[in-house]
């Protein structure tokens, strides 16, 4: 019966959980799915994490690779992330190159990296105007069920302080570099961005961390990005039902919180993944 | 070179660290044990960790892990078939896609997919195919994927395994499971499931019998659903290895049907006794 | 049809707008904001592609071609912001099952490119006769090193600004439909923006309302 129900009217069959302050699966409409992080899984990555937020499931991998810096920026080496949804994670998206929820993703965590600082690109260069390393942050999504932003945030996250650079030096007789992959070390991460996402629900409900279900009934979404000091990253809003400035404080304050729960969370498993090696 | 638009760009050229590393690399050892400790010359295959329906959006999924090589798969379907030509009429469609993630090698992949992993996706079509009972889905269309999230050598081998189970667990009739199993001939001696490095070095001196094998493996009808094979072998190697490829199948095939159990009781939990 | 937007606390730059300047499509405007310029027109309701069909509303497509080479990433990130605030504002729902297509050329960017974008959007919808809940307009506001708001910012304030947003408000409520950021700013002078955008708004939609009212009373 439920289950009929629940194909018909979705979304009459959302709002009479809502109605009662729950959702369909037994969530507060202010909690987070469970999160689970397994950093440093994949080796043949220079860094890797990979994220389950309830189910949605994201993996990313950076891989380092060496390049001429540009002209106009010869002290700073190069961040490129890119955001995947291939077909796999859901028989929404279709195989062809990205589609448009997955290019503005990845811009949207282009802009993050840049707005957070979280790398200081300076750190990246390894000789001024010759040489400098591009970190390719490759984010794959592997199981789609809402919350796309947060989950490639954290772990992005994970996997920039999982990556180990191997040294590189210039050899002054060739002035080639000289790469020994037996001395490595970490990145300098500078901040700890993390996103909070919410729905809105006939103009008024507010949810958060939105399911796939749910993220399409919604009628607007909201991406709040906060760092360790407080400070907004980005407050990301495409579109969708107007939200009064005293709403908008409140995800913010939802959004602190849920930084300071995903920190906690990454230097956990940073910790237990030294104290196992 | 058309530029990528959609997507974030990187500077024009980039080049792998490994290009310059200063030491090179030591050779593999062409007798003795392999690098991870397996011997040679007999059927060792890597100890494999298999897990179902992993993916709460697809119709079936499956994860394996066999050393490093880690894949995951996914099946969609059976939906009604995009192209509608006469053929799909009476038989169903299967299609496949087989995709590296750009971190799974040793060097960075292309997020555009390469002649490499068409090669692969038609190969793992063909292997499939004859396993499943298409007659039995007309005009409809089954979706496979298949992503390399790591490779450390025979990625066919277990993307044919990893996808068959995924079909299994998303409930497609099926003459038979198919199991994969690779092995690498290097001179006199060979490898089974072979590493990334072994597939990608050539130890012995010698230039004869040189070459791959993979063969798709149809294990309670006892038939070959797909051989690929590439280098320079004789016929005696070649038969000797399709056959270590199939006691290779033999030896995962109780794990595979054990992961494929605890799925099925899992959906379907036996009636509890009281 | 220019004219001056000055004031004491919200500056913005000359605002200019021109409705109906193209033949083809339903509705177009061009929308000027000092140097930026953005050219848009809206075709539709037309008939729509199967595969994008909605059953109960119409679907809207945007597309942002850039002045030089082809759309990127970041393009399509600003057509997504601006789609999905149309789509809020528009009553889809009265025309289902057909397209619209809504289509911003940047003639020339010289800051606050994305609010040009929203204006130049709203303007084209009005003039395309589409029914709609509410007009919108697009602000941006830059926060100088030494903590000022600067509103409109042109291309060198927006370099040497260390934070930027660009909201887009409702003409009803004066409430934030849309919202994208860039830098790091504190959650009292992200609220501080939005008050001063909310100013800023009612200087726009009064803008509209003479720009509208002066092209009818040509025509009648």
């Amino acid at each position: 019966m439920a289950a009929g129900f629940k194909t018909a009217e979705p979304l009459e069959y959302h709002r009479s959980f809502l109605k009662e302050n729950c959702r369909p699966d037994g969530r507060d409409l202010s909690e987070f799915r469970a999160t689970t992080l397994n950093i440093g899984s994949i080796s043949t990555a220079d860094g890797s994490a990979l994220v389950k937020v309830g189910n949605t499931t994201v993996i990313c991998g950076i891989k380092a690779e060496l390049a001429n810096p540009t002209v106009e920026a010869p002290g700073k080496g190069y961040i490129v992330p890119n955001v995947d949804l291939p077909p796999l994670c859901s028989s929404r998206f279709r195989p062809g190159p990205p589609g448009e929820q997955a290019q503005a993703a990845s811009q949207f965590i282009a802009d993050v990296i840049e707005s957070s600082e979280l790398i200081h690109t300076e750190d990246l260069c390894i000789e001024r105007g010759k040489l400098c390393w591009v970190l390719y942050c490759d984010i794959m999504c592997l199981d789609y069920d809402g919350n796309l932003l947060d989950a490639c945030v954290i772990a992005l996250l994970g996997a920039l302080k999982n990556t180990q650079l191997p040294e590189v030096t210039i050899n002054t007789e060739t002035s080639g570099p000289e790469v020994n992959l037996e001395k490595r070390h970490g990145l300098q991460i500078h901040k700890h961005p993390v996103g909070a996402s919410f729905c809105v629900f006939d103009d008024s409900i507010l949810i958060v961390d939105p399911t796939a279900e749910e993220e399409c009934l919604s009628t607007a979404q909201l991406t709040v990005v906060t760092d360790e000091e407080g400070r907004l990253c980005s407050v990301h809003k495409p579109g969708g039902t107007s939200l009064s400035a005293e709403k908008l404080q409140e995800f913010i304050c939802r959004a602190t919180a849920r930084q300071k729960e995903i920190q906690k969370l990454i230097d956990k498993v940073i910790h237990s993944v030294k104290t196992a090696q | 070179m058309p530029t990528d638009t959609k997507r974030v760009r990187g500077p024009e050229v980039s080049q792998s660290p490994l290009l310059f590393v200063s030491k090179p690399a030591t050779a593999l050892p062409s007798h003795g044990p392999r690098t991870d400790g397996r011997p040679r010359d007999q059927v060792d295959v890597r100890p494999v960790f298999v897990r179902c329906g992993l993916v709460s959006q697809a119709k079936g999924s499956a994860y394996i892990e066999a050393g490093n090589t880690k894949l995951m798969s996914c099946v969609y379907g059976p939906r009604e078939t995009e192209r509608k030509d006469e053929t799909d009429m009476k038989c169903g469609r299967l299609t496949t896609d087989m995709r590296f993630a750009p971190f799974s090698c040793p060097e960075r992949g292309s997020w555009i997919q390469g002649s490499q992993d068409k090669d692969l996706s038609l190969m793992l079509h063909e292997s499939l195919q004859p396993a499943v009972c298409l007659h039995k889905y007309p005009r409809s269309q089954i979706e496979v994927n298949v992503m390399v999230l790591e490779n450390s050598g025979s990625v066919l081998a277990h993307a044919v395994t990893c996808a068959s189970l995924a079909l299994a667990d998303a409930g497609i009739e099926m003459y038979d499971l198919v199991l994969g199993c690779a092995v690498r001939q290097d001179g006199s001696s060979y490898v089974v499931d072979p590493t990334y490095k072994e597939e990608n070095s050539c130890s012995s001196a010698s230039s004869e019998n040189q070459g791959g094998l993979t063969v798709a493996f149809l294990p309670s009808l006892n038939q070959i659903s797909g051989l690929q094979s590439d280098g320079e072998m004789t016929e005696e190697t070649l038969t000797a290895g399709v056959r270590t490829c199939i006691e290779g199948c033999y030896k995962i095939y109780p794990v595979i049907q054990q992961a494929l159990a605890k799925a099925v009781r899992r959906a379907a939990p036996p009636p509890s006794e009281s | 049809m220019m004219e001056v937007c000055g004031s004491s606390n919200v500056s913005l730059r000359e605002f200019g707008c021109e409705q109906s300047l193209l033949s083809r499509p339903d509705g177009s405007a061009s929308f000027i904001q000092g140097d930026t310029s953005v050219l848009a027109g809206v075709y539709g309701p037309a008939e729509v592609k199967v595969s994008k069909e909605i059953y109960d509303r119409a679907t809207l497509e945007v597309l942002v071609q850039p002045k030089v080479g082809l759309p990127s990433v970041r393009e399509r990130s600003q057509e997504q912001c601006v789609r999905e605030t149309c789509e809020a504002s528009l009553l889809s729902s009265l025309h289902p099952r057909s397209s619209l297509t809504l289509i911003l050329q940047v003639l020339h960017d010289d800051g606050s490119l994305l609010s040009c974008f929203l204006n130049a959007a709203c303007m084209a919808l009005m003039d395309a006769g589409l029914p709609m809940s509410c007009l919108f307009c697009g602000v941006t506001c830059a926060i100088h090193a030494d903590g000022q708001i600067i509103t409109d910012p042109t291309a060198a304030q927006e370099k040497e600004s260390r934070a930027l947003m660009t909201f887009a408000i409702d003409s009803t409520e004066h409430k934030v439909l849309m919202s994208s950021t860039k830098g790091s700013f504190s959650v009292h002078e992200l609220q501080q923006c939005i008050a001063v955008s909310q100013k800023a708004s009612e200087k726009i939609f009064q803008f509209y309302r003479d720009s509208v009212r002066r092209r009818y009373s040509k025509t009648l």
